[in-house]
């Protein structure tokens, strides 16, 4: 297992790179100027040409991809040239408000998605099924971010119930410091915060993970009833175990695999989908920065992102390899 | 734990999950903002937003600010101003003022403010400061700016814009530390809390001079960056916030609908044209360019497609904006035959074609204003092919001095001399290529007149040549709408600027 874990990190290095490639050349490929977009209209010609040299886009690209590679292998991401603070800093300061969201959405879909799965699984055209499966329907086929609008008119616009924008409210303390609000302040049994953050999240969350309800419910389904008809859970019921124990206990734990690769699949979706969810919300993650980067050309900015990304992508299906191992222990490394 | 204490605790626990945030002083009134900026940096210098420079105007300082209903410039930290000589401005500070930890704020801090706009590595604010040579103290309340050439307009680059931090703080920390952790001022208003991405709060400063006396301007105030337009209405309808910035002409039904909303229109200080550029045929050709003017009917774009929400241009600046004369000749009225028949005299009797460029959501219904001028073109016989780039490239490519002909906006005209130099004096941006050397030669002397009611008259005489000359043809100011909940007083300023002190909560 350990070195297949070690074998798997080492081919990470090239996927990085070729992606971080092509991103580069993208970019640069993308008409548009930094200087132009970043600086004041009113800015001198001299000014901008001092600021085009600061940023290094006076060098050959392929200087300027060396330089950002070989600074980037030893952690440093370079400054924004939008908002002249290094990347790394940036990307710290968001990467708890992204990653506190999509964890939420998993959590949302996940107690959804595969009670309801098993369930309709278990009763194959029966109302719950049908309801099951037109729910998971709306889920796949619903965009997210018209989702999230929906979501802000009913539950913002007209029942006033929740925040239409943010992630907390100001005045009511929030666990700041670590920029991790909902966990923050439930380790610090800050209720008013606790509030505050579930309230703030639960709209982003649900539609950031509508998509992935559907989705998973359906493979939830499909997966119980290939395994309802397989041998052992005949001898199970022969043996007269109670239908929920055989559900849970042998269907269940055996349907888990090609569940677990769609989850981990449907990561990196739920991943860009913050992209655009964070837009619509005003969450102050790392997607809303992402379109920041990408409308100002702000380079190092996308750059450093893009690789965040990569590397979440990247470990989010190492952790779902290493996982296969300990679910289904025939699979061997 | 018994069942009757665990109970309580539970229903403890459940009524602290549910009731309201503890704290909060009823007393306080506190208007939240849903603006469309970002706010990332802490340092003062580090961006060059209209937003941010009206926030840490309020907070730390500026010099003065432009006052749109009287149309002249008034001090803030500077008490009053004089020119000694064309190339040496004097600004004399108010000896009063004084920064909220109850230090004076001198000289000494102006300079070393201009000494960083200049050297700071994140400085985004050079430009403000570009035609000053150098600044001096005099004396502890006076400063002196000696400008490279002489520029009349000087308040026009430095005021609203020129922020003031403390030299004491900066020298005692450091620039990063003193950004962050001490945003001392000596503004109405105090820095209490900014979160990158998020907000910016800022509350009442009592000891700033006739703060007390303005009871009911809101005690705190809430930036919240609200970059979507459904969002900002949806969060003032909600009462998550009071104002709610730039509201699109398609949603202002639903905030005038809304129960306790209402819409607050201002003129905006972004002048629209379509920009000719002489340099490409057949724009060289002034009769072509005059054929444009009297193609486009902007009354009727003003009325249908922009709901009224705009004020139509005769000329390059409008109403409320430095220089503005109601008389200025010549007047461009919407005449398709007299189009036609410049056109036929312009040596194209049997009409040209051109490639017309514009911006698709950068400015109000900037593609459906285009597509609608396209037909009025046609018309006329300039048979137009419409382009619709990306903004960066076409921003780009209109900075370059590439693009003949295109829809455009500049903003921030308070003063139009700068714009005016930028856009069309020879030499002073690619992006038309115009040059007129009677044209220059009144902005060179508007520059070097003084005498606010003679260098008018200047502007005015360059205006009217521009206008005449027609290597742009001015459109509008687009209205910028405000949606403002019922129980706040608040007129908009022009350019986007929100001050806590101009308003009032009233119950």
């Amino acid at each position: 297992m350990a070195s297949y874990l070690v074998r798997r990190l080492a081919g990470t290095i090239p996927v990085l790179l070729l992606i971080t490639l092509l991103v580069f050349l993208l970019l640069h490929a993308a008409p548009g100027d930094p200087a132009s977009l970043l600086l004041s209209d009113a800015t001198s010609e001299a000014d901008v040409l001092e600021a085009r040299q600061r940023w290094g886009l006076d060098q050959p690209l392929h200087v300027q991809y060396l330089k950002f590679f070989t600074a980037a292998v030893t952690g440093d991401l370079g400054k924004s040239f939008r908002f002249a603070q290094p990347v790394a800093e940036l990307i710290a300061t968001r990467l708890p408000a992204t990653v506190e969201l999509a964890a939420f959405s998993i959590l949302i879909a996940v107690t959804l998605a595969v009670p309801l799965g098993v369930w309709a699984g278990a009763r194959p055209n029966s109302w719950v099924d049908n309801l099951g499966t037109s729910f998971g329907l709306f889920g796949i086929s619903m965009p997210n971010f018209w989702m999230g609008i929906m979501l802000i008119l009913l539950f913002s616009g007209s029942f006033h119930l929740l925040p239409s924008a943010g992630r907390s409210t100001y005045g009511v303390v929030g666990a700041q410091e670590t920029g991790f609000y909902f966990l923050g302040s439930l380790l610090g049994g800050n209720w008013p915060g606790l509030k505050d953050a579930l309230l703030h999240m639960a709209m982003p969350g649900l539609a950031l993970g509508a998509n992935m309800i559907g989705i998973l419910m359906r493979v939830t389904r499909s997966s119980v009833l290939e395994v309802l008809h397989e041998e052992y859970v005949v001898t199970a019921r022969a043996k007269g175990m109670a239908e929920r124990r055989v559900l849970w206990r042998h269907v269940l734990s055996n349907a888990l695999i090609p569940i677990i690769t769609v989850a981990g699949l449907e990561l990196g979706t739920l991943l860009s989908g913050s992209i655009i969810v964070e837009t619509v919300f005003a969450w102050p993650g790392m997607g809303s920065l992402l379109i920041t980067g990408v409308t100002s050309r702000d380079y190092p900015l996308v750059m450093g992102l893009v690789m965040m990304y990569t590397a979440a992508f990247v470990t989010i299906n190492l952790v779902i390899d290493a996982l296969y191992g300990i679910i289904d222990p025939r699979i061997r490394y | 734990m018994t069942g009757r204490n665990s109970k309580t605790l539970i229903a403890a626990f459940i009524f602290s999950l549910f009731a309201g945030a503890p704290g909060l002083a009823a007393a306080q009134s506190r208007v939240a903002i849903g603006v469309t900026e970002t706010m990332e940096t802490f340092n003062p210098y580090g961006d060059s937003v209209s937003l941010l420079y009206g926030i840490w105007c309020q907070v730390l300082g500026c010099l003065g600010t432009y006052d749109f209903d009287k149309g002249e410039y008034e001090g803030m930290l500077a008490e009053r101003w004089e020119v000694k000589d064309p190339k040496t401005w004097i600004f004399h500070l108010r000896k009063n003022a004084k920064f909220h930890d109850g230090s004076p704020l001198t000289a000494a801090d102006v300079v070393h403010s201009f000494n960083r706009i200049r050297t700071d590595p994140q400085s985004k604010q050079k430009q403000n400061i570009a035609p000053i040579a150098s600044a001096a103290a005099l004396d502890q309340y006076t400063v002196q700016f000696t400008t490279k050439q002489p520029t009349a307009p000087l308040t026009e680059y430095l005021f609203d814009r020129f922020i003031v931090t403390s030299k004491a703080i900066y020298d005692k920390y450091g620039a990063d530390v003193a950004d962050r952790k001490h945003p001392i001022g000596a503004g109405p208003y105090k820095f209490k809390e900014l979160i990158p991405g998020q907000r910016f709060v800022i509350t009442k400063n009592p000891d700033y001079p006739g703060m007390r006396e303005k009871k009911q301007a809101p005690d705190e105030l809430i930036f919240r960056i609200m970059r979507e337009p459904e969002q900002r209405v949806t969060a003032l309808l909600n009462g998550e916030i009071q104002i709610a910035q730039f509201i699109p002409p398609h949603l202002r039904e639903r905030v005038e609908k809304g129960p306790n909303s209402k819409i607050v229109p201002t003129d905006s200080v972004e002048i629209m044209f379509l920009a000719m550029s002489p340099k490409f045929k057949p724009w060289d050709n002034k009769l072509l360019r005059q054929a444009v003017a009297h193609a486009i009917d902007r009354d009727t774009i003003i009325a249908t497609l922009l709901k009224g929400e705009a004020t139509r241009l005769d000329g390059p600046i409008g109403p409320g904006q430095y220089g503005y004369s109601p008389n200025l000749k010549p007047k461009y009225e919407y005449n398709p035959e007299k189009a036609r028949q410049l056109v036929k005299q312009a040596g194209f009797p049997n009409g040209v074609d051109v490639d017309y460029y514009t911006p698709v959501g950068r400015y109000t219904l900037d593609k459906q204003i285009s597509e609608a001028m396209v037909p009025m073109l046609n018309a006329v016989g300039i048979r137009t092919r419409l382009q619709t780039p990306e903004w960066a490239t076409l921003w780009a490519n209109v900075q370059a001095g590439k693009v003949p002909f295109y829809y455009m906006g500049r903003g921030s005209v308070v003063d139009p001399s700068v714009a005016l130099s930028q856009y069309f004096e020879t030499g002073g941006s690619p992006r038309i290529g115009y040059s007129n050397q009677k044209f220059d030669k009144l902005l060179a002397q508007e520059r070097q007149t003084f005498d606010p009611s003679k260098r008018k008259k200047v502007l005015s005489e360059a205006m009217s040549l521009l206008t005449e000359e027609a290597p742009a043809h001015f459109l509008w100011r687009h209205q910028m709408l405000y949606g403002i909940a019922k129980n706040i007083d608040y007129k908009p300023t022009p350019s986007g600027r929100i001050f806590g002190d101009e308003i009032r909560v009233l119950r």
